[in-house]
Formats: C-alpha cells, sequence, structure tokens
C-alpha cells in the first residue's frame, strides 16, 4: 500500500465522521455503552472463577485447639492426624503466623489492629487437608473428638452451593457477553451502512474508474475500527474506575473476598475490550458495506 | 479492441436484451451505436466494462476474456477503459480538480504522474482555468467535459460514452464532439451510444444499429438512419 494511498485513507476517515458527527457520536456512545458492560460481566466471570479457584484450593480442615494446649501436646497431636485415614498433609499454624496472615489479608487496613495492643487472641492450629474433599465432613467430625481441639471447620455445603451458582453465572456470563458482542457488532455496522448508503454514487463511481474492492473497503473498515476504538476507549476509562472503586467497597466490607487485584488485571480487560471494540468494528462495517460492492 | 461473438444476454426475468450479437471493433475506431430506445444499446454498452455479464458467447475487450474474467480482475479491465454516462456522474463536494484527480487516487497513481495528467486533460477538455470550481457552479456541458477529463485521466485504450450528449444543447453537444475527436484522432477506440441524428449523419463515422437486441445494419461510414 502506498503512503499516499493510506494519507487518503485516513482523510476519508476523518471526512466521514466529521460529516455525520452526530450519528458518530452516538454510534460511538452506544458501543462504549456495551463495550462497558461486556466488560464488567468479563470481570465479575474472571472474579467469579478466581473465588471458585480459591476455594478449591481451600478444601480443608482448619483444626483451632484451645487455648491452653501446650506446643508439646500439639506435636503429639499433629502425630495422631496424619495416622487418620484420608488425610493427605497437616500444617501446623502457630498463632504467630495466623496473626502474620491476618495483617498480610487486612492490607492497607493493618491499622485495626493497633486496637489489640500486641496481645494475640487468634489460636494455634493445624490445616488438614485431605485426598478425597468430600470425605470432609465425616474427617472433621473425626478430628473434632480429639483432645485438645476446639473445633474443626470446614466451609463445605457453603461451597457446594456457590459451584452451582458459578457454574450459572458462568453459562449465563458467556452468553450475555456473547449477545453483547453481537449488539455491538450490529450497532457498528448499521452506522457504517448509513455512510456507505451516503456514499453508494461515489462507490459506484470509484467501481467504474476501476478501483478494487479493498481500496473500496478500507476506509469504510478503518472508520469502523476507530469508531470501535474511540468506544472502547471510553467504556474501558470508566471500566477501570469501576472496578477500582468495587473492589475498594468491597475491601471495606468485606474483606474475605478473593477479588482479582486491580493490577495487572485492568490491563488485561482493557487490552481486551479494546481489541475487541475494533475487531467488531471492522467486522460491522465489513458486512454493511458487501451489498455495495456490486457493481 | 472489441470482440463479441455469438453474445447473448437474457435477464433473469427472460428479457433477452441481447442475441446472437457479433462484432468487431479495430483499434482507433469510432463507432456510433444506435436504435430505438429499449433496443440493446445499454447492455451492449455495460458488458464492455462488466457491469453486465453475458449470459452465453465470447467477448474479449482490450485482449481480456470478459465473460471468464474472475471478479477481482474487473478493475483492471475497467482502468483500460473510460467510461462516461448522460448523467456526468461527477462528485458534488470535490472541486473539478479533485474530481478528474479522484479516477488517479483509486488506481494508486503516484502523486507526481497525477497533477501532469490533470493538468494535460484539463488542457484537452478545455477547463483549465475552472479547476478549482464544483460542478454545481458549472453549466451542463462542462461537467460533462469534466467526466470526459475523468474518463481519459488514465489513458484508456478505449472510451464507452452512453448518450454523452443526451442532456445538452445541440451547440454544447458539438463541443463534446470536438473533444471526442481529438481523443479519437490520438488512437483512442471510442464507442458511444447515442439518439443524436445531426451529430451522426455529420460525423460519418462507423455505425452500429441495434433492434430488439439484434444488429440489424453496420456501416463504414454511416448515417443515424431513423426519423428523430
Amino acid at each position: 500500500m502506498k503512503i499516499s494511498t493510506l494519507e487518503y485513507f485516513i482523510r476519508e476517515v476523518f471526512n466521514s465522521l466529521k460529516r455525520n458527527n452526530w450519528m458518530s457520536v452516538a454510534s460511538i456512545g452506544t458501543v462504549a455503552v456495551s463495550l462497558f458492560i461486556f466488560g464488567m460481566f468479563l470481570m465479575l466471570v474472571m472474579n467469579m472463577n478466581k473465588m471458585v479457584e480459591s476455594l478449591e484450593s481451600q478444601v480443608q480442615i482448619k483444626v483451632y485447639l484451645e487455648e491452653d494446649f501446650s506446643r508439646d501436646d500439639a506435636r503429639d497431636l499433629e502425630v495422631d492426624l496424619k495416622k487418620m485415614q484420608g488425610v493427605e498433609s497437616v500444617t501446623f499454624v502457630p498463632k504467630e503466623e495466623a496473626m502474620e496472615k491476618f495483617k498480610e489479608r487486612l492490607g492497607d487496613q493493618k491499622t485495626l489492629l493497633e486496637a489489640l495492643d500486641e496481645t494475640n487472641p487468634l489460636p494455634d492450629s493445624f490445616e488438614v487437608t485431605l485426598v478425597q474433599p468430600e470425605m470432609v465432613k465425616t474427617a472433621a467430625e473425626n478430628i473434632e473428638r480429639l483432645e485438645g481441639v476446639e473445633m474443626a471447620k470446614y466451609g463445605q455445603d457453603v461451597m457446594e452451593h456457590l459451584f452451582d451458582i458459578t457454574r450459572l453465572i458462568r453459562i449465563f456470563g458467556f452468553a450475555l457477553m456473547f449477545v453483547l458482542a453481537l449488539a455491538t457488532l450490529f450497532i457498528i455496522a448499521n452506522t457504517i451502512r448509513l455512510t456507505v448508503f451516503a456514499r453508494r454514487k461515489e462507490i459506484a463511481i470509484m467501481k467504474y474508474v476501476g478501483a478494487t474492492d479493498w481500496f473500496i473497503r478500507w476506509p469504510f473498515v478503518l472508520e469502523g475500527m476507530v469508531m470501535g476504538l474511540l468506544g472502547s476507549l471510553i467504556a474501558s476509562v470508566i471500566l477501570r474506575f469501576s472496578y477500582a472503586g468495587i473492589t475498594a467497597k468491597i475491601y471495606n466490607t468485606l474483606a474475605f473476598l478473593p477479588l482479582i487485584p486491580e493490577y495487572p488485571f485492568l490491563n488485561y480487560v482493557t487490552l481486551v475490550v479494546i481489541i475487541g471494540g475494533m475487531i467488531m468494528g471492522a467486522i460491522g462495517s465489513a458486512v454493511s458495506i458487501k451489498r455495495f460492492l456490486k457493481v | 479492441m472489441i470482440h463479441m461473438n455469438d453474445v447473448m444476454k437474457v435477464y433473469d426475468n427472460g428479457a433477452v436484451a441481447l442475441n446472437h450479437v457479433n462484432v468487431d471493433i479495430k483499434k482507433g475506431e469510432f463507432v456510433f451505436l444506435v436504435g430505438p430506445s429499449g433496443a440493446g444499446k445499454s447492455t451492449f454498452i455495460k458488458m464492455l466494462f462488466r457491469e453486465v455479464l453475458p449470459s452465453s458467447g465470447i467477448l474479449t475487450v482490450n485482449g481480456r476474456d470478459v465473460i471468464r474474467m474472475p471478479n477481482r480482475e474487473v478493475p483492471y479491465l475497467r482502468r483500460s477503459l473510460g467510461v462516461i454516462f448522460q448523467d456526468y456522474r461527477l462528485l458534488p463536494d470535490k472541486t473539478v480538480y479533485e474530481n478528474i484527480a479522484f479516477a488517479m487516487q483509486v488506481i494508486e497513481a503516484p502523486r507526481r504522474m497525477m497533477q501532469r495528467n490533470v493538468n494535460n486533460v484539463l488542457d484537452i477538455v478545455g477547463l483549465r482555468d475552472k479547476y478549482k470550481c464544483f460542478p454545481n457552479q458549472l453549466s451542463g456541458g462542462e461537467q460533462q467535459r469534466v467526466a470526459i477529463a475523468r474518463a481519459i485521466v488514465n489513458s484508456p485504450a478505449i472510451v464507452i460514452a452512453d448518450e454523452p450528449t443526451g442532456n445538452l444543447d445541440p451547440d454544447t453537444s458539438w463541443g463534446i464532439m470536438d473533444i471526442f475527436k481529438s481523443i479519437n484522432a490520438s488512437g483512442t477506440t471510442i464507442v458511444m451510444a447515442t439518439h443524436d441524428k445531426t451529430i451522426v449523419d455529420a460525423m460519418q463515422k462507423r455505425v452500429i444499429a441495434i433492434e430488439n437486441g439484434e444488429i440489424v445494419r453496420d456501416e463504414a461510414r454511416g448515417g443515424y438512419g431513423y426519423e428523430n
């Protein structure tokens, strides 16, 4: 492709966007909205996935020890636990380590713990993983009967419900993303169709003087890509602010939820939205110009 | 240049537009295509640049097999032709210069060549001083001259004109014909469909008459042959 041709294409795109300015603004806005919703669901689905994954890796029994249980006795208990049927691993978590982890989890809000004045209310504990996570209920009951054990906790029933819900959300989310992608495609195709229609005479003349189909198509495809790009840029900016805002809110109230950290996650989402927007813009306009090329 | 052997055109609705047409047009010829409206002149013209695809027969234009040519080669066929219509078909938001340069732009001609060729054809059609005008600032004759300039700017081997003087008064029409004569004198083949009896009678060029899709007359130096 020659430089002068490229220049011509770029000039054509901007002339066309200018000529149909309100239509272009409306399309870019609609693309932005649908890509925003698309992005929100993408992030929701990905966070759901992350939660499921972290829950799966957490199929374990937390064995909290009585406060006056000595470390020596704990060592004996560890041996007993390891001997139990179906137990895969046993890890001792001293109360100091538990505190560190808790602080880590609180992140910025670990100043809250200053109220505790260096005292540590957390007990020593064991983390017991099982060969078969389904056995968690019986195993926990057995463990709870052992001497020195305050309680044995596991989150199995919660988990089973969660698995059902996440599966539903995943299916629903993907279906919705698909529909939104189609809608975006349709919107861009329609806008480009209007510009193509307004310029059908010009297209016919181009065909008569021997322009190739791709030469005619490129400015329109580029226009679709520019609209997709502008729409997705707007959507990305709003998405980034929204995600930052929402995660901050959730950390404030539901700090235990394992959300995906903003970076680099948001960069990936932005990339997906922008590339997706441009591809849909290109396809949308390529589809709508097809009919006008038959001269 | 143009060779038709037993060319048929039957439209989808069953109408026979051209029936067993045999024609040979040589390089440098000036050919008038005459006949009543709906006789098949337009179909004849449109087949030459493959806006209409013949149903059967052999059609070669500039040595290219128009019927068996794949779609992607059609633009290259058209680059070797200059097409002129009754309604000029200029782009209203482009100047005279831009309208003509447009034909070179779309075939990605080098920019330096573009300027030279456009100025050159502006001289041929006598519109050098109006290159900045927009089509709506020009008379019909001037607009048609811009269309001619656009058709010849890529130095086509054949110029195809469909009723180029159909919308113009006699004086203006003669101005257009003078341009065609000089283009023809430089070796370009010209095929022109027309209803203009005066012009055909006066020019004494080859005349092909089509009626009901068939060639009924083909004279090397003929007249219009119909009463207007």
